[in-house]
């Protein structure tokens, strides 16, 4: 099953590093550092907004990962299954609408 | 030596090799690269057990989500390279991880304990009506395979996932209990990282200073106190602390 | 005629008893090496379908502002992607100088491979399928979501500050966007009862049962949210705020150059054709319809969306920064639950299956009167959404008017006195 996928991978990579040695070297630009100069450390003043965003994802993709299973048996549940998969939801639109008042959301 | 064999123990080498990179490498980005590579070699490992659903699993969440997420945290630390692999306490951590293997062993493993909560003389009154417990004695796949006894994976393995997370009888309060916690951990991290409003940063920066005066008063009455009024032993004093 | 339908499984069963019979292996060396040939041949026709494609948008976009588009290479620039790629082959690799080898390297290789991974799984004809998983779907968005990590090791490997910042963006981008992805790919998974790509067409097939009508018409908000999701994923126009030339200097990639750029690049187009195979699979019916072979209409529908998708490049202009991300949470995500939780309720509501209704009542409707309703709901919700969203912003505009008309008015009162 994933052994085609696999193969896909090393097909590429055999692929692709087999390119990538076609450089022809102008060997005198070797240390040419192009870009911008980096002055003092990779330290970016690192938003918190960045965080709070990627742990939203987090919630939300366990949220997916729980429903996708469910949706496969999705025409077999009864009624009282279905009502407890929308409060499962609700519960974390909740969190969605939380995270929005608080202003968790704004300004990227 | 079957191919599966032969898998089992290439991802194992990856699970383990990279985890072992990640708490001994002084690089922290490198670290959490690693950490990657190891949610990959169990992804494999899932893959083997015949689980498609959990590795893909695997990979959508800790990968695509959580791996991002620790890699932010380690962002919003400074130092990330020189870091020193070991602290002041690795001795001890040592000796409990030790401990917490043998355990493990222990219980995964062949030996059979039987526990009786009856004959522990705190734990009888707590559990009165116990019976003796059986611990022990794990038929891993291996073996089971050998003796023909392993249970196949149903095909429908997804479907029965699904009905058994909103059966009453089965999953159904875990399921609602994670969606709970997260919603917690979302709560409590947005409260965190919340913008103050500029009464709070001035309330902020009282409370700063306010820490740092009373640090410094600290440091002069212990500077004060052993240093009686002689200025080369106060001197003295001052570079001892 | 049958002969043109069964092409690619005739050459594929052709291929596959040369190797069993020539070289006499154990079955199990057969598949493996069939397998291989299947995995090349799939990297071949995505690359070869990623220098079409940058030739034809190339093209398209052009003649949609009013110019010409490349004409230098061979008759009307039919021989561009090879200029290109000589370019990218003869580009100097400069590295720079602080950059930590192992992840600098490696990042626009994971990328790439991640992106033709998703093709494993894509169905271009009845048996004409990598692999038939039975996690189909979820597999495509999960490879999707992995490719994520790649684009910052790209940009803490630059050891560029700007670089490192724009990986950032762009990773706040693709993850806000894969939420509306995940969440409108289930209601497509809850009617056809399984995530096999195959099973998936086949019920939009009348094959084994289905309905016979493609999801475009049962679940049109998803699809158009998918649509959106899909172009936002892969950090196309008019969702590419961040390789901008005017914006941080080209985001995460700046410091790459060469075959890794290229990389980059082919990453970029391979992941927008997946998205388009995904949404015909999904919402377009995938390889069915009639007279011209499955395979002919897999690729049609596919070109169809990526002819959208290059339309939409060329007419909208980029989006702010924050205009996308409160789309996205704001808009995008609250009225997909809602979708889900409505498409929810009516499927058990409205079963189309005889023993279902039997089992959890709910009035017994044909798959038409379903299709129907469902499509009835994804209306009102879209609507729905669309106005609660006009609302708010004819509301924050006329205050904004408000509290510009009130300074103007402070300010002619303090200049009269």
């Amino acid at each position: 099953m994933i052994t085609t996928a696999a193969l896909l991978m090393g097909v590429t990579l055999i692929a692709a590093s087999l390119l990538r040695p076609k450089k022809p070297s102008k060997a005198k630009l070797e240390t040419y550092e192009c870009g911008m100069e980096t002055v003092g450390d990779t330290w970016v003043q690192f938003r918190v907004q960045y965080y709070v965003l990627a742990l939203v994802f987090v919630v939300f993709d366990i949220e997916a990962v729980l429903l996708f299973p469910i949706a496969v048996a999705f025409n077999a549940l009864s009624w009282f299954a279905v009502l407890n998969v929308v409060i499962f939801i609700l519960i974390l639109l909740a969190a969605l609408v939380y995270a929005w008042r608080k202003g968790a959301l704004e300004w990227e | 030596m079957t191919l599966q064999l032969i898998l089992f123990f290439v991802f194992s080498l990856v699970v383990l090799g990279a985890a072992l990179f990640v708490v001994t490498s002084r690089n922290l980005f490198r670290s959490a690269l690693m950490l990657v590579l190891s949610f990959f070699g169990v992804a494999g490992l899932y893959v083997l057990l015949d689980a498609g659903l959990f590795a893909v699993a695997q990979i959508l969440i800790y990968i695509g989500a959580i791996s991002i997420l620790i890699i932010f945290a380690v962002m919003l630390t400074r130092g990330m390279q020189g870091m020193e692999p070991r602290n002041s306490q690795y001795v001890g951590a040592a000796v409990v991880a030790a401990l917490v293997f043998a355990g493990m062993l222990f219980i995964l493993g062949p030996f059979r304990v039987t526990f009786d909560p009856q004959s522990v003389p705190l734990l009888n009154l707590i559990f009165r009506n116990a019976t003796p417990r059986e611990v022990g004695a794990v038929a891993w796949p291996y073996a089971l395979e050998q003796a023909g006894a392993l249970r196949v994976v149903p095909e429908t393995y997804i479907a029965d996932f699904g009905r058994a997370l909103v059966d009453i009888n089965q999953y159904l309060l875990p399921f609602l209990l994670i969606a709970l916690m997260v919603d917690v951990a979302l709560a409590g991290a947005v409260h965190i990282a919340r913008q103050r409003r500029p009464q709070e940063m001035i309330e902020d920066r009282q409370e700063l200073e306010a820490e740092i005066a009373s640090e410094q008063a600290a440091i002069e009455a212990l500077q004060r106190s052993a240093a009686p009024a002689l200025p080369d032993t106060a001197v003295a004093a001052g570079n001892e602390h | 005629m049958s002969f043109i339908t069964d092409l690619l499984n005739i050459i594929g069963n052709f291929i596959h008893g040369i190797i069993q019979s020539i070289f006499g292996f154990s079955p199990f060396l057969v598949d493996a090496i069939t397998m291989g040939l299947a995995a090349v041949i799939l990297c071949t026709f995505a690359a070869v379908s990623f220098m079409g494609l940058t030739y034809v948008e190339r093209k398209l976009v052009a003649r949609i502002q009013d110019r010409v588009g490349p004409n230098q290479a061979g008759p009307v620039g039919l021989l561009q992607p090879i200029a290109d790629g000589i370019k990218m082959f003869t580009k100097e690799d400069t590295t720079p100088a602080a950059a930590d080898r192992w992840v600098y390297n490696l990042a626009p290789l994971v990328i790439a491979v991640f992106a033709l991974t998703t093709y494993a799984v894509l169905p271009f004809a009845p048996g004409i399928v990598g692999t038939n998983l039975n996690i189909g779907a979820f597999y495509v968005l999960a490879i999707g979501s992995g490719s994520i990590i790649a684009i910052i090791m790209a940009g803490w490997g630059s050891n560029n500050k700007y670089a490192l910042l724009g990986a950032f963006r762009t990773v706040a981008q693709l993850v806000g966007y894969e939420v509306p992805m995940l969440l409108n790919v289930l209601p497509v998974i809850m009617l056809a009862g399984s995530m096999s790509l195959i099973d998936i067409i086949d019920h939009q097939t009348l094959a084994n049962g289905g309905t016979g009508i493609p999801n475009i018409v049962l679940l049109p908000f998803c699809a158009l949210v998918f649509l959106i999701s899909g172009i936002a994923e892969t950090a196309r126009s008019p969702f590419d705020l961040l390789e901008a030339e005017s914006e941080i200097v080209a985001g995460f990639h700046v410091e790459y150059s060469g075959m890794k750029f290229a990389l980059f690049f082919l990453g970029e187009y391979v992941n927008a054709l997946a998205v388009a195979f995904m949404f015909t699979v999904l919402f377009l019916g995938g390889y069915a319809g009639p007279i011209l072979p499955p395979y002919v209409w897999m690729l049609l529908k596919a070109a169809a969306v990526f002819t959208v998708f290059m339309w939409l490049r060329g007419t909208l202009p980029r989006i702010r920064v924050d205009q996308m991300h409160n789309m996205n949470w704001k808009f995008l995500v609250p009225a997909s639950i809602v979708n889900l939780i409505l498409v929810m309720i009516l499927l058990k509501l409205f079963p189309s299956d005889a023993a279902l209704a039997q089992a959890n009542g709910g009035i017994l409707v044909t798959p038409a009167v379903q299709a129907g309703i469902l499509f009835a709901s994804n209306l009102v919700v879209m609507l729905g959404a669309l106005a609660i969203a006009a609302r708010r912003a004819r509301g924050a505009r006329l205050a904004e008017e408000e509290m510009l008309a009130a300074r103007r008015a402070e300010n002619m009162a303090a200049a009269k006195a």
